[in-house]
């Protein structure tokens, strides 16, 4: 059996894998993505680009001597049908490479599963959610591993897909910055990306000599669509020409970005500690908008929502004051504030409109991200406040 | 707030067109004058040359460029147009009896715009020492001569159906249009040749682009003109900048959309049209009943996947069908990205002229492509194992392994059979890897799609033997050149 490589070149099987983990070999040491005696989580999903990617580097790891340790790390959205069968997947990776696996889940880290969101918004624009919140679960998790880096199996398709989504949305932050093969280095964990020069094909390939056993099944609720036409693009292309896809990434690599530009200054998340374009995350004001019942408050125009949201803010602080119930009295009645930095409970007047007395055990159950809930969790909490050091946590400024 | 303001106005124009078009009117003057005017790059008295391809934007240019410079103007533009048309006929084999159509059209459009103009074949970019007699040949033509002539000294043409029209016969046009074709016979062939030997089509649309561009270029400089003026709609600017992203020509993107375009020191190109959609174009042209001139590209009536460019087009109008804001979103990370990377004359590519983007380090793009040729053509242990099957695919990538870094080693055969890869190095002519040197990211797909990159134009051979006699001049001195430091 042959196998075609994207420039034209066809290899056997065997020089095929030589080829293969010689050139992510080549991305590794060449980009310097990992030191000796570094812990790296492998972001595993199941899927075949983490499957391969957990396969490889551990034989890598074995072969070159790079003295890494590798965990998996999983994030379970909580989308049945989906995630729990691909996280059976990742179980048997972990006894099949023998690597230890962490398995951390939106549930726990924000109080909502997939499944939940998604009857809360529907359809549209739930990826944004997934997405937001799982990148920033990846990170709470190998922080709870303590380790050094993160290893995520985007592939070349991938990245050049981003590349020209962000040409089409426009957003030259990101282009710039999405063509990094390691990302973070100045935050708390950077990431990157050993799979950034590999084709997806090649991947699939890979898996497929190998019979690496993965789960190979869309997620059940629609994929992003806008996303959807760059990646119908970049397959066209791909079938014009093989190798466009590394090309784009050189046009990725390559673009300049004009020095007068305001690009958006990443920094910290003031009520999360994470990192963020913006005073307050993405991830935070999605889950506030969640938690209010007002799902759209993270995705789309943002000045509608955020209207409505000051105009029930209004109306509460009007409640509020006239209730005997005082901010001071709340906020000592909610557990999570003095444990986590993390507290949703900022929202010393949100609810203060069901807050006629009993409104200690409505809030703790509002306090989505576990303030409600029984010490293990607040342990790792405990943990994660690396995030933030904030005392006093701020309220979002609309 | 402009578009809300032409939809209002466009419920006006129900009852009342007339006013909804006056209004058009402005607007899309307005709109070009402005693009010119707010720039200030076009100084007074200045020979801007204007590229006129005969299609819709390009028409509505020169319309715009007409109205603009007419006594009538409110603030008359000041520039002094030259109009040129560089005749593509052969790159999509046209029939003689089509070309002939198509330049008997474009004569009469050029020559009723009462500037002085020139026609020229792609072809003449081969051979760059021809383009100054061009133009003696083209204005020893008494009646083109005459109306040129005139058209200098009222500078102007104000109307441009006025009297010189008898003054040609149709038949003197044709012979002229003939004159040209039999002109050029050898550089024809080898352009033929050149873009035979290309594979894909889309290798093919870059080749031609950086000849044309090339062309003009050189037609510029040899004529007096310092500016370049070129009629390319937002709309195919967009499309323009996703394709340059998707063939690797990052680095280039920002450079070929914005609206002047400075990768030459001596030259600017401008497109003054960037602010326009083809639709707005349309419109005006409509407006104007300004008849445009059909030509066939490589891929009319191709099919979507026919080429990387064409493929972008269909992608970009429907996506633009469905979000109206998908050309301008394109357009304004074009706008963001660095476009004023003026480019010495060592450090740019032969073929294209735009800066080098190839200096990159090991974890580039370009490093992981060297390296999985190399890795793929080598083998586990020696070349052997797999030439087989390389072989049986297809071996199309000859030149591949000699690609960049390891010309000055010894260039390491690909395991064909017919040594074609160290062939190059018996003759004179420079290595291919040398070659492939002074070529950006995106020229050297192309090169590497032709048979022998040795073919490539006489321009870019010649710029890679001066700059292989620099490197060799300055490696001779190197050790009496003082560190900046």
């Amino acid at each position: 059996m042959w196998a075609e490589r994207p420039r034209g070149n066809a290899l056997c099987k065997e020089c095929f894998f030589h080829a293969f983990e010689e050139e992510i070999h080549h991305t590794i040491v060449h980009a310097e993505l990992f030191k000796r005696n570094e812990t790296i989580a492998i972001g595993a999903s199941g899927g075949k680009d983490s499957t391969v990617l957990a396969y490889v580097l551990k034989l890598l790891n074995d072969r070159h001597d790079y003295g890494v340790n590798l965990v998996l790390l999983s994030v379970d959205e909580g989308i049945t049908g989906y995630r729990d069968d691909s996280l059976e997947t990742v179980k048997r990776n972990q006894e099949q490479y023998g690597l230890p696996l962490k398995i951390i889940s939106y549930e726990e880290l924000y109080g909502w599963t997939m499944d939940a969101i998604v009857k809360q918004i529907g359809l549209k624009n739930n990826c944004t959610f997934c997405g937001v919140f799982r990148r920033q679960a990846l990170d709470r998790g190998a922080l709870m591993l303590k380790v050094d880096k993160i290893a995520t199996g985007h592939n070349a398709d991938d990245i050049a897909e981003t590349v020209i989504m962000n040409v089409l949305r426009g957003d030259i932050g990101r282009l710039r910055r999405c063509t990094a093969i390691t990302t973070g280095t100045d935050g708390a964990l950077p990431r990157c990306k050993p799979f950034k020069y590999t084709y997806e094909k090649e991947i699939v390939m890979y898996a497929y000599f190998k019979k690496l056993d993965y789960f190979s099944t869309e997620c059940i609720y629609s994929p992003n669509a806008y996303r959807g036409f760059a990646r119908a693009y970049i397959k066209d292309v791909e079938k014009i020409r093989p190798s466009a896809i590394i090309d784009i990434i050189h046009s990725g690599e390559s673009l300049s970005v004009k020095k007068d530009i305001r690009l958006p200054v990443q920094g910290v998340c003031e009520r999360c500690g994470y990192i963020s374009s913006n005073a307050v995350c993405k991830a935070c004001v999605m889950l506030e908008g969640l938690n209010k019942g007002l799902p759209r408050l993270g995705i789309g125009k943002t000045h509608k929502e955020r209207r409505k949201m000051q105009e029930m803010l209004q109306q509460e602080t009007g409640a509020a004051d006239s209730t005997p119930c005082t901010d001071q009295s709340l906020k000592s009645s909610c557990k999570c504030e003095n444990k986590t930095d993390q507290s949703e409970c900022s929202s010393q007047t949100y609810d203060s409109d069901n807050a006629s007395g009993c409104s200690t055990y409505s809030k703790s159950q509002k306090c989505k991200d576990g303030c409600s809930s029984t010490n293990p969790r607040t342990v790792a909490k405990e943990k994660l406040s690396i995030f933030g050091k904030l005392k006093q946590p701020p309220s979002i400024d609309f | 707030m402009r578009r809300r303001m032409m939809r209002r106005l466009l419920r006006v124009c129900a009852v009342c067109l007339k006013e909804f078009l006056g209004c058009f009117q402005v607007y899309v003057t307005h709109k070009f004058r402005a693009a010119i005017g707010k720039t200030k790059l076009v100084r007074d008295g200045e020979k801007v040359l204007v590229g006129i391809s005969g299609g819709p934007s390009s028409c509505a240019l020169l319309h715009l460029i007409q109205e603009g410079l007419s006594q009538r103007a409110h603030k008359k533009l000041r520039f002094k147009p030259g109009l040129i048309f560089i005749d593509e006929g052969q790159v999509v084999g046209q029939s003689l009896e089509e070309h002939k159509v198509t330049l008997t059209r474009i004569h009469s459009l050029l020559r009723q715009s009462g500037f002085p103009y020139h026609l020229c074949q792609l072809a003449d970019s081969l051979d760059l020492e021809r383009v100054k007699t061009l133009n003696a040949c083209q204005s020893n033509h008494s009646a083109v001569n005459k109306i040129n002539q005139s058209a200098m000294d009222i500078n102007t043409c104000s109307n441009p159906v006025e009297g010189d029209k008898g003054d040609v016969e149709i038949s003197g046009q044709d012979e002229n249009c003939c004159d040209l074709i039999e002109m050029n016979r050898e550089a024809e062939k080898l352009f033929a040749a050149q873009l035979g030997s290309i594979r894909s089509i889309s290798g093919k649309e870059d080749f031609v682009r950086a000849l044309r561009h090339r062309l003009l270029l050189e037609f510029a400089r040899q004529h007096g003109y310092s500016k370049v003026m070129l009629g390319n709609t937002g709309s195919q600017l967009a499309v323009r900048l996703l394709t340059d992203i998707s063939t690797g020509r990052g680095m280039q993107a920002a450079l070929e959309t914005a609206f002047a375009d400075r990768r030459n020191t001596d030259m600017m190109f401008l497109r003054p049209l960037r602010d326009f959609s083809s639709k707005e174009i349309a419109m005006y042209n409509n407006l104007h009943r300004l008849e445009c001139v059909f030509i066939p590209s490589l891929t009319t009536m191709g099919d979507v996947g026919a080429s990387i460019e064409h493929l972008t087009e269909a992608f970009v109008t429907g996506l633009q069908a469905e979000y109206p804001s998908t050309v301008s979103n394109i357009m304004r990370t074009g706008e963001k990205l660095d476009s004023s990377s003026a480019v010495d004359l060592e450090s740019h590519c032969a073929l294209c002229q735009g800066p080098l983007d190839t200096d990159v380090g090991m974890s580039s793009a370009l490093a992981a492509l060297r390296f999985s040729l190399e890795i793929s053509t080598m083998g586990k242990t020696n070349g052997e194992r797999c030439i087989k099957g390389d072989n049986s695919v297809n071996n199309t990538n000859d030149e591949l392994c000699s690609n960049g870094v390891n010309y000055d080693a010894k260039v390491e055969c690909c395991g064909k059979s017919d040594g074609s890869c160290r062939s190059s190095t018996q003759l004179s002519v420079p290595d291919e890897g040398l070659v492939l040197q002074t070529l950006c990211y995106g020229c050297r797909i192309v090169a590497m799609e032709m048979d022998d990159v040795n073919s490539l134009p006489e321009f870019v051979m010649k710029d890679v033997a001066w700059r292989n006699r620099r490197s060799v001049m300055k490696a001779e001195i190197q050790d009496f050149l003082l560190d900046d430091r």
